[in-house]
């Protein structure tokens, strides 16, 4: 019964205010309030993102979510809601990518509900001013060899206010290098990325520099600068140099030392330097006596031989075969083959033994013409060895020992260098030194050939067979290696001179004997002569 | 024997005058415009908003779009001329809105006077350092004028009309403003409205300084 009571009192009485009620909120929703009474606004735009946030006053009332709406002052426009901002428990809102003009007033409007009614309605006005400097942001420094490079990092969401706002709010850096400090003001232009680059140059070589980001303020008092970031500027190049010149000259140093070591090493092993010092005995020159006297070289054993030069003119051959004597009397010297100069010995040796009835025929045959000088019959020399080497000029030889005495011409070597004329100059003679080593004595072939020629030991090619002779009739022509002593003649005996014995006869039988023991004798049938 | 009050006094008349010759140097220190137009833009700019608490919001109703010119400074040459000179249109329009007795009264009077006396600073700066820029350009026409002599030279065109096109469009934009004052008869929410707009116009030639710091 109370409870229809309660219920008739409440009808019409109670309908009133409840109508009243409802047409009050009807009223504040469709024309809500502009007053900020019940709660503030805030708007809190730092680095470039605005986030708008609200806190009742009134906390009795409580929505239990909101949404936020939104004009602009620069055009008649209507509320525009913030789709991330629609029926939110939270008590702030993001407004980064919605809010983006900077110049213009943003007119926000929060609403709050509790269910579906409004309880509060906030409204404000905000010009997207930095309520604080803009926070640094954030870089990075990398030193290289001549400048120090600036990596500054733009760490914002919205591109749209990036673009134009980051071209007002200029990044600066400031370096800072002891006590002085220089201020850089980068180039931002165009679209800008979330970084750029900046290049600080013209820099001190060994000098600690440390460099700070920020944007520049609207307020210079108060300029948000980030923490100092340092690195000391050393020119690569000049490190990178000295040991890039140190490295090159040990390199350098090392080729030296390998040419120097492998030139050594080669040369040792050609023998140009470090030569042996065990030298053969012949070469050890220690002896001072030695390098100071030095030993002559021993001499050679030569036998003196007076050359006797008679002039004679040339006999032209007239293509008469009659005169035989000219041909048995010339001893045109012509080489021995082996190089040697072969000098026919003219003459013919006169026989010492007087039981040879050659002793007539033994003579020493006048090579020369009638008017050729006279031969000259110089006297032995006792200690002269028999000279046995052909030479220069015309030589006549006497042997005094032996049984014969020999005499001999030997012609001039046609190929002798020695002018004739020269030896004129010597009176006709010459006198040498005769190796009989070096010379070879032959006898001719020819037996009508008288003449005798001289050859060394040495060339055996030379050696002429020889017959049997008959000691009597011959006289000896020895040549020893040792020592050559021409079988001199008696004094006593004389050799017919050839003068008397006719030129173009010829009596010499010359029996060839061998001595066996390289020697070669020649048996001459000596003519008289004068 | 100079006594101690004449040496302070001799001293303190030589530092007045050294003052007002520093003071003339710096202010005709157009060299740096862009410092002192960015400096005072700000302070003008902050004056603004701190002149009144918050805008009213029954005046949103009332808000008209007054469609502030954004190109200006399209042109690029001469810049810096041209940025002076609408500073200097700018300024001049901007005083006179601000110089009317018609302000309200619920503003704070000494924002009031601190805007109108940074605005009429920034007047005489201007109008100074545009005189020499003027000067100078003097002199370098009649030296060109010499050069080519005789012959039949276009002139270049400088960037006066443009500049002129650009000065048109902030008379006309201040213009509406201050039609919109009269016609809302220098109401509340009318001068809310203007104070905003002028804010607003502020930031943005606080932007162009920007521009003349990059070039």
């Amino acid at each position: 019964m109370l409870l229809s009571q309660n219920v008739s009192a409440i009808g019409p009485l109670n309908l009133y205010p409840m109508v009243h009620i409802s047409l009050v909120f009807g009223i504040s929703y469709v024309a809500p309030v502009l007053s900020d009474e019940h709660c503030t606004l805030k708007m809190r735009f730092r680095n470039f993102q605005s986030v708008l946030s609200w806190e009742l006053k009134n906390h009795s009332i409580v929505p239990t979510h909101y949404t936020l709406w939104y004009t602009i002052m620069s055009k008649r426009e209507d509320m525009k809601v913030v789709k991330d901002c629609i029926n939110v428990t939270r008590s702030f809102c993001d407004l980064t990518d919605v809010w983006v003009n900077t110049t213009d007033m943003y007119i926000p409007q929060v609403v709050g509900f509790r269910e579906n009614a409004k309880l509060v309605i906030c409204m404000g006005s905000f010009f997207l001013v930095p309520d604080k400097p803009l926070d640094p942001p954030e870089f990075e420094i990398v030193g290289f060899t001549n400048h120090i490079s600036v990596n500054v990092k733009f760490q914002f969401d919205s591109p749209g206010i990036l673009s134009e706002e980051l071209q007002f709010y200029l990044a600066f850096i400031e370096e800072h290098a002891g006590n002085s400090v220089k201020r850089h003001q980068p180039q931002i232009t165009g679209n800008i990325t979330k970084n750029f680059n900046y290049v600080i140059d013209k820099l001190i070589p060994n000098t600690n520099y440390c460099i700070s980001v920020y944007f520049e303020p609207k307020d210079p008092r108060k300029i948000n600068r980030s923490p100092l970031k340092c690195t000391l500027f050393r020119p690569r190049r000049e490190s990178e140099s000295s040991e890039s010149a140190t490295i090159g000259g040990i390199i350098t140093l090392f080729l030296i030392t390998a040419v120097f070591i492998s030139t050594v090493m080669i040369l040792k092993r050609i023998g140009y330097i470090c030569l042996r010092n065990d030298f053969p005995k012949v070469l050890n020159f220690y002896k001072l006596s030695v390098w100071v006297f030095a030993e002559l070289p021993p001499l050679e054993k030569v036998a003196t031989v007076e050359v006797i030069h008679v002039n004679r003119k040339k006999k032209v051959w007239n293509y008469n075969y009659d005169d035989e004597n000219d041909i048995e009397n010339e001893a045109a010297p012509h080489l021995i083959s082996g190089g040697y100069t072969k000098h026919g010995l003219t003459g013919k040796l006169c026989p010492t033994s007087t039981t040879s009835p050659s002793l007539e025929d033994c003579s020493l045959e006048d090579c020369s013409e009638p008017s050729a000088e006279e031969p000259y019959l110089p006297e032995p020399k006792g200690d002269a060895e028999t000279p046995m080497a052909p030479g220069p000029g015309l030589w006549q030889s006497e042997g005094t020992s032996g049984g014969y005495q020999t005499r001999g011409t030997l012609w001039q070597d046609p190929t002798s260098e020695e002018d004739s004329d020269s030896t004129e100059g010597s009176e006709g003679r010459i006198v040498f030194n005769v190796n009989l080593n070096s010379v070879c004595v032959r006898a001719l072939e020819d037996d009508k050939d008288s003449e005798v020629t001289l050859m060394s030991p040495s060339c055996p090619e030379e050696t002429v067979e020889l017959e049997d002779l008959n000691e009597t009739e011959s006289s000896v022509l020895v040549a020893s290696e040792e020592g050559t002593q021409l079988p001199f003649t008696n004094p006593s005996t004389e050799c017919p001179r050839p003068q008397d014995a006719p030129s173009d006869k010829s009596d010499t039988s010359d029996p060839d004997v061998d001595m066996g023991d390289g020697y070669i004798v020649r048996q001459v049938n000596l003519k008289k002569f004068n | 024997m100079i006594t101690k009050p004449d040496g302070i006094r001799k001293y303190v008349w030589l530092a007045c005058l050294m003052g007002l010759f520093i003071t003339g140097i710096l202010s005709l220190d157009c060299n740096s415009l862009n410092v002192r137009l960015r400096r005072v833009t700000w302070q003008n700019l902050q004056l603004l908003s701190t002149m009144s608490n918050s805008f009213p919001i029954e005046c949103l109703q009332e808000r008209k779009a007054f469609e502030l010119p954004q190109e200006i400074l399209s042109y690029t040459q001469p810049l810096q001329k041209n940025i002076k000179e609408a500073f200097y249109e700018m300024s001049k329009q901007a005083f006179h809105i601000f110089t009317q007795d018609t302000f309200q009264s619920t503003w704070e009077e000494k924002h009031l006077r601190q805007v109108q006396i940074g605005l009429d600073h920034q007047l005489q700066y201007l109008e100074q350092c545009l005189e020499e820029e003027e000067e100078e350009n003097e002199d370098t026409r009649e030296r060109e004028e010499l050069l080519s002599a005789g012959e039949e030279t276009l002139r270049k065109p400088s960037g006066a009309p443009v500049l002129q096109l650009g000065n048109l469009d902030l008379r006309r934009y201040f213009n509406r403003i201050d039609r919109f004052l009269k016609d809302k008869k220098h109401s509340h929410c009318a001068w809310e409205i203007v104070r905003v707009e002028i804010r607003r116009c502020f930031y943005f030639f606080q932007k162009l300084t920007a521009l003349l710091r990059r070039r």
